[in-house]
C-alpha cells in the first residue's frame, strides 16, 4: 500500500469517526428520549400497592402528559435559595453569561466562514487564488483555535457561577433538560475531536481528493457546532416561552415539548444569523488591526482583502437579520402580547431604540467601508460623485428607524407639545414607518455593493444600456414600493399592516437577488479600468470595521439583555418566580455601562487572542505569503 | 444635465430664502404650510428638495467657476438642517429627539466629507491651515481658537452643570404591557382574546371586517363613510352602538379627551401631562380592544408597576360606567379616529 493511499484511508476513517462522533450522542439519547426522560416518575403515586398515574396539562401544547419531574421550586429570598457575596449576583451572572456567549458565537461562527472560504478555494480554477483562499480559511481557524480554549474555560466558569449563585433554579432547569443534559456534554466532546482534526489536519490534505475530505470534516464540524447552538438556544427558549410542564413546572415526560418551545426556532434563526454576522465582524477587525499596524505593502495587501472577505461575509448575513429578528418579535407578540409590548412598547422600548441606533450604525459603517473601498479601484470616480445622494438616502431611513415612539421630553416640551406624541414624529415613531426605514437602509446597501462590484469594470454585453436602465428603474421602483407600503400601512387594520412586511421584504430581498445576478451577468468578460488595488485603500475604512465589528458586540449585548429582562420577575416566565433581591429590571442607564463593561472586557481578551495568533505567525511564516493578493489577477472573482 | 441642474438650484435658493423669510417673520410663517395628515412625508420630501436644491446650486456655482469649499457646505448643510428641525417643525421637537437628529446628520455630513480621498483632503485643508498657521491670518485664527474653544467648552460645563429649576425629565412608559387578565364587575376578561360584544354586523356576529368598512376616513377633515351616519334615527346594530357610545362619551370623556378625541378637552390643559390623543397612530391604532378596556376600566389608579410615575388621573371608571358602556366608548373611539383597533390574526 502506497504512502498516498494510506494517508487517503486515514482522511476517510477520520471522515467516519467524526461522523460517528456526530451520531453518538444521538445514539446515546434514543434510549433516554424513547423512555420519556427516564426519570423516575414522580407522577406515579403508590396507593396501597397500585400504582396510580397522575397527569398534567402542558401548558403550552396543552396536551396531557403524565407527571415526571417534581414542581418548580418556590424560591425565598434567602441564602439557600440564592447563596451570594456582596455584591449582586445577577450581575455576576450576566457577566460570565455574556462572555461565553461572545466567545460561543464566535468559535460557532468562523468555521461556518472557514467552510465558504475553503469550498470557494476548492472550486477556484486560478491557483493562485485558490491557495490565497486557502490560506485565509487556515488563518480564520487558527484564530477560532485559541478562542475555542477561552469559550471552554467561560463555559466552566458560567455553570460554577451558576451553580454557586443560582443552585435552585440550576438544579430545576438541569432536571428539566436531563434527558439532554448528556447530549449537550457529548456534542461539545465531539465538536472539540473534530475541530482539532480539522486543524491539524490541514496541511496533510491540502490536495485533491483529500481536501475534498478536508472540506468534508468542515461539514461535519458546523452541523455539530449548530446541534450544539440549538440544544443551548432551547434552555433560553424554555425560560422565555415554557412547553412541556405543566403549570406547578413539573416535567411531563415529552422532552420535544421542553425543547421546541414557541420562541425556539426563531431564536435558532435569529442566532445563527446573528454569529455569522457577529464572526464576520470580529475578523474583519482583525483584519484591520492587522491593517493598520502592517509594516509593509504585501501585508497591508494582505489584510486588506481579508477585512473584505470578512465583513462581505459577515454583511451578507447581516442583511437578512432584521427580518429573523422580526420574526422572532412577531412569535413573542403570538406567544404573550404582554411580553410583546413590555419589550416594544413599554418597559423596555427604549433599549429597541438603542438597538434601532446600533443596527444604523452597522448598516452606515458597511456602506461608509464600501465607499471608502471604491478608492482602490480605478475607474470608480464615476460612482463617487453619487454617493452624497445615498447618504441622503441612508440618514433618511436612519433618522426615521430611531425615532422613538416614547420620547425623552421635559415637562415643559411636553405642555409646549402639546401631549405626549408629536404630530410628525409620532409617525415614525410607529412600526409601519420603522419599517420603510430599515427597508431603504438595507436596499441602498445592496445599491452600494452593486456599485462596488462594478467599480472598475464597463459592462461589454451588447444590451448594457438597457441592463443599466432597467438596474436603475428597479431601484428606483422598490424605494418607491417600499415608501409607499409604509404609508399605506397606516391606513390599514394591524394585523394586514404585519403582514405588510412581506412585500416589503420581498422587495428588498429581491434587489438583493436579481440585481446581484444581473450584475454579474452584465459584467461578465467586463472590460477592465485597473486591477483592485489590494491595500491602497484609506485608514478610515479600517476604523469603520473596527466600529462595525464593535457595533456588533454592543448590539449583542444589548439584544441578550433585552431578551433576558422581558422575563421581568421570572426565572422561568410564569412557572418559576425569582425571588431573589434583583428581581427588578436595572434602568436603562446601568443597563448601558454594563453591556459597554462587557464589550470592553471581550475587546481586551479577544486582542490577547489576536496578539497570540500573530505570535505563532511569526513563528512559522506561511507558505502561501508568496501569493500577494491584489497581484494575482483575478478581479472577475476578486470581489 | 445644466438646464436640470440649474432648475434644482432655483428651488433650492427660493426654498432657503423662504425658510429663512419664514424664520425671521419676513414672509409669514404658513407661506408653506405644514399640512395635518401629510406632514411626515412632507417634512422628508422638503428635505430631498432642499438636498436636490443644494446641488444644483453648487453644480452651477462650479460650472461658473465659483468654488464653495467644501469644508464650509459641509458646516453649513449641518446648520441648515439643525436649523429646520428648529424652526421648520412644529410643535417643537423635544431636545432629546433634536440631538438625536443631530448627530446623525453631524455623522451624515462626514460621511459625505469624507467618501472619498479627494474630497476629505478639501475638507480637512482649512483645519490643517489654522493648525499649521503659515499666513499671520492663520496664526491669530489659531490663537482666536485656543482662546475661545476653552472658554466654550467651560461655558457649556458650567450650563450644564448648573442647578436648574425645572422639573426633571421623566422617561414615562406610555403603554405598560397590560395584565393577561382583567375582573370588571364581577366578570374576568382574557386581554388577548375577549372582544368587543358590540363590534358586530347585522347578523350579531362579531364581525371586524364588517364594522371596518363604516368607520370614519382617515384623512383631511375626517369623512365620515357614506351611509354610515350613526346619528340616523334608523341607524342599527353596529353604529347603533357607536351612537350609543359617543354620548357616553361627551358625557363622560370630551371633558378631557376633547370634542375631536385629540386630547385638548376642556381641563386637558389642567394636567400634566395632558390627556391621550386619540387621532395620533401611536395611541389606539397601536392596541388591542381589550387593552383600552382594561384602561379604560381600571384607570390611572390601576397602572401597573411599569406604568410609573402613573402620572395619569383618569378615573377607574368601572366605578361610574357598566361594562356595556365601556365597551361602546370604545367601539365610538376608533370609529371617530378612523383605526382599526389591532388583532392579532
Amino acid at each position: 500500500m502506497g504512502s498516498v493511499t494510506r494517508t487517503k484511508l486515514m482522511s476517510i476513517m477520520a471522515l467516519g469517526a467524526m461522523i460517528g462522533l456526530l451520531l453518538l450522542p444521538i445514539l446515546v439519547a434514543i434510549p433516554a428520549l424513547a423512555s420519556d426522560g427516564g426519570s423516575p416518575a414522580a407522577g406515579v403515586k403508590k396507593e396501597g400497592g397500585d400504582a396510580k398515574v397522575e397527569k398534567g396539562k402542558d401548558v403550552y401544547y396543552k396536551t396531557e402528559g403524565i407527571v415526571s419531574g417534581p414542581p418548580a421550586p418556590k424560591t425565598t429570598d434567602s441564602e439557600k435559595d440564592y447563596p451570594r457575596y456582596n455584591f449582586e449576583s445577577r450581575v455576576l451572572l450576566w457577566f460570565a453569561n455574556q462572555q461565553h456567549l461572545y466567545y460561543g458565537s464566535f468559535v460557532l461562527a468562523v468555521p461556518i466562514f472557514c467552510m465558504i472560504i475553503e469550498f470557494m478555494g476548492v472550486v477556484s480554477k486560478d491557483k493562485a487564488l485558490a491557495k490565497r483562499y486557502d490560506q485565509l480559511a487556515y488563518d480564520f481557524i487558527k484564530i477560532s483555535l485559541t478562542a475555542y480554549s477561552l469559550t471552554a474555560i467561560l463555559g466552566g466558569i458560567l455553570i460554577f457561577t451558576f451553580l454557586t449563585l443560582y443552585p435552585a433554579f440550576f438544579q430545576y432547569l438541569s432536571g428539566i433538560f436531563r434527558p439532554v443534559m448528556h447530549i449537550y456534554a457529548l456534542m461539545f466532546v465531539a465538536e472539540s475531536g473534530t475541530l482539532y482534526i480539522y486543524y491539524y489536519g490541514w496541511d496533510k490534505m491540502k490536495e485533491g481528493f483529500l481536501k475534498w475530505i478536508h472540506l468534508s470534516m468542515s461539514v461535519v464540524l458546523n452541523v455539530i457546532g449548530t446541534v450544539l447552538m440549538f440544544l443551548a438556544n432551547s434552555w433560553i427558549g424554555f425560560m422565555m416561552s415554557p412547553a412541556g410542564v405543566d403549570e406547578q413546572g413539573r416535567y411531563l415526560g415529552n422532552i420535544w415539548h421542553v425543547i421546541h418551545t414557541a420562541l425556539w426556532n426563531p431564536l435558532n434563526l435569529h442566532r445563527i444569523l446573528g454569529n455569522m454576522a457577529f464572526g464576520g465582524g470580529v475578523v474583519a477587525a482583525y483584519a484591520a488591526y492587522r491593517f493598520l499596524s502592517a509594516k509593509n505593502d504585501e501585508e497591508r495587501a494582505h489584510y486588506d482583502w481579508m477585512g473584505y472577505i470578512a465583513m462581505a461575509l459577515g454583511v451578507s448575513f447581516l442583511i437578512p437579520l432584521p427580518f429573523a429578528g422580526y420574526w422572532l418579535m412577531r412569535e413573542v407578540y403570538a406567544y404573550r402580547q404582554q411580553m410583546g409590548i413590555t419589550l416594544m412598547g413599554g418597559l423596555l422600548a427604549w433599549l429597541f431604540i438603542i438597538q434601532a441606533t446600533m443596527i444604523g450604525i452597522l448598516f452606515l459603517s458597511t456602506n461608509y467601508y464600501l465607499w471608502q473601498a471604491l478608492g482602490r479601484m480605478r475607474g470608480a470616480e464615476k460612482y463617487q460623485r453619487y454617493i452624497k445622494y445615498l447618504v441622503f438616502l441612508l440618514t433618511c431611513g436612519f433618522l426615521v428607524f430611531i425615532t422613538p415612539h416614547t420620547i425623552v421630553m421635559t415637562p415643559a416640551e411636553l405642555k409646549a407639545m402639546g401631549g405626549q406624541q408629536h404630530p410628525v414624529l409620532g409617525n415614525y415613531g410607529v412600526m409601519s414607518a420603522k419599517n420603510g426605514g430599515i427597508n431603504v437602509i438595507i436596499t441602498t446597501t445592496v445599491l452600494s455593493f452593486v456599485w462596488y462590484m462594478r467599480g472598475n469594470k464597463v459592462s461589454t454585453v451588447s444590451w448594457s444600456k438597457f441592463g443599466n436602465i432597467f438596474m436603475g428603474c428597479f431601484f428606483f421602483f422598490a424605494y418607491l414600493n417600499i415608501i409607499l407600503l409604509a404609508i399605506y400601512g397606516y391606513y390599514i387594520p394591524a394585523n394586514v399592516r404585519v403582514g405588510l412586511s412581506v412585500p416589503q421584504v420581498a422587495t428588498t430581498l429581491s434587489c438583493l437577488f436579481f440585481m446581484f445576478a444581473l450584475n454579474s451577468v452584465m459584467m461578465k468578460g467586463a472590460k477592465q479600468m485597473g486591477p483592485i488595488e489590494w491595500g491602497k485603500i484609506s485608514a478610515r475604512s479600517q476604523y469603520a470595521l473596527i466600529m462595525l465589528a464593535t457595533a456588533f458586540t454592543w448590539m449583542m449585548g444589548l439584544m441578550g439583555y433585552i431578551r433576558s429582562s422581558v422575563r421581568l420577575f421570572w426565572h422561568v416566565n410564569e412557572i418559576m418566580r425569582d425571588n431573589s433581591p434583583w428581581a427588578y429590571t436595572h434602568t436603562v442607564g446601568f443597563a448601558a455601562n454594563m453591556i459597554s463593561a462587557n464589550v470592553l472586557f471581550f475587546w481586551t481578551t479577544i486582542m490577547f487572542v489576536f496578539w497570540l495568533g500573530a505570535l505563532a505567525a511569526k513563528k512559522a511564516p506561511v507558505e502561501a505569503k508568496a501569493a500577494v493578493p491584489g497581484r494575482a489577477a483575478a478581479p472577475a472573482v476578486g470581489h | 444635465m445644466k438646464a436640470l441642474m440649474s432648475v434644482g438650484a432655483l428651488i433650492g435658493v427660493v426654498g432657503l430664502l423662504t425658510l429663512i423669510g419664514m424664520i425671521f417673520g419676513v414672509v409669514p410663517s404658513n407661506t408653506v404650510r405644514l399640512v395635518e395628515g401629510y406632514m411626515p412625508m412632507q417634512v422628508l420630501s422638503e428635505l430631498a428638495i432642499f438636498v436636490a436644491g443644494f446641488a444644483g446650486l453648487s453644480y452651477l456655482l462650479n460650472s461658473m467657476g465659483i468654488v464653495f469649499p467644501r469644508f464650509w457646505q459641509g458646516i453649513l448643510f449641518w446648520v441648515f438642517i439643525q436649523t429646520y428641525l428648529k424652526f421648520r417643525i412644529y410643535p417643537p421637537i423635544p431636545f432629546s429627539v433634536r440631538a438625536m437628529y443631530g448627530t446623525v446628520s453631524f455623522v451624515a455630513v462626514f460621511m459625505w466629507v469624507s467618501a472619498n480621498e479627494e474630497d476629505w483632503k478639501k475638507f480637512k485643508q482649512p483645519i490643517l491651515n489654522v493648525l499649521d498657521a503659515n499666513t499671520g491670518f492663520h496664526k491669530a485664527l489659531r490663537t482666536m481658537y485656543l482662546i475661545l474653544l476653552p472658554l466654550l467648552i467651560g461655558g457649556f460645563s458650567f450650563l450644564t452643570m448648573r442647578p436648574s429649576v425645572d422639573e426633571p425629565i421623566e422617561l414615562r412608559t406610555v403603554h405598560p404591557a397590560p395584565p393577561a387578565s382583567t375582573k370588571v364587575h364581577g366578570k374576568t376578561y382574557t386581554l388577548q382574546t375577549s372582544q368587543n360584544p358590540y363590534r358586530v354586523n347585522p347578523e350579531g356576529k362579531y364581525d371586524q371586517a364588517y364594522s371596518n368598512k363604516l368607520i370614519v376616513e382617515q384623512s383631511m377633515g375626517r369623512l365620515m363613510a357614506p351611509n354610515a351616519n350613526p346619528w340616523d334615527e334608523k341607524a342599527e346594530g353596529y353604529l347603533k352602538y357607536v351612537r350609543e357610545g359617543g354620548e357616553i362619551f361627551f358625557q363622560n370623556c370630551h371633558f378631557c379627551h376633547g370634542d375631536n378625541l385629540n386630547g385638548r378637552g376642556l381641563h386637558a390643559f389642567a394636567f400634566n401631562p395632558i390627556p391621550a390623543n386619540f387621532t395620533d397612530p401611536g395611541t389606539i391604532a397601536q392596541l388591542q380592544e381589550t387593552f383600552i378596556f382594561w384602561r379604560v376600566a381600571k384607570g390611572g389608579i390601576g397602572l401597573p408597576t411599569e406604568g410609573f410615575p402613573w402620572a395619569s388621573v383618569m378615573p377607574p371608571w368601572e366605578q361610574h360606567l357598566t361594562t356595556d358602556e365601556i365597551w361602546k366608548v370604545i367601539l365610538f373611539e376608533y370609529w371617530h379616529t378612523g383605526y382599526y383597533p389591532r388583532t392579532w390574526d
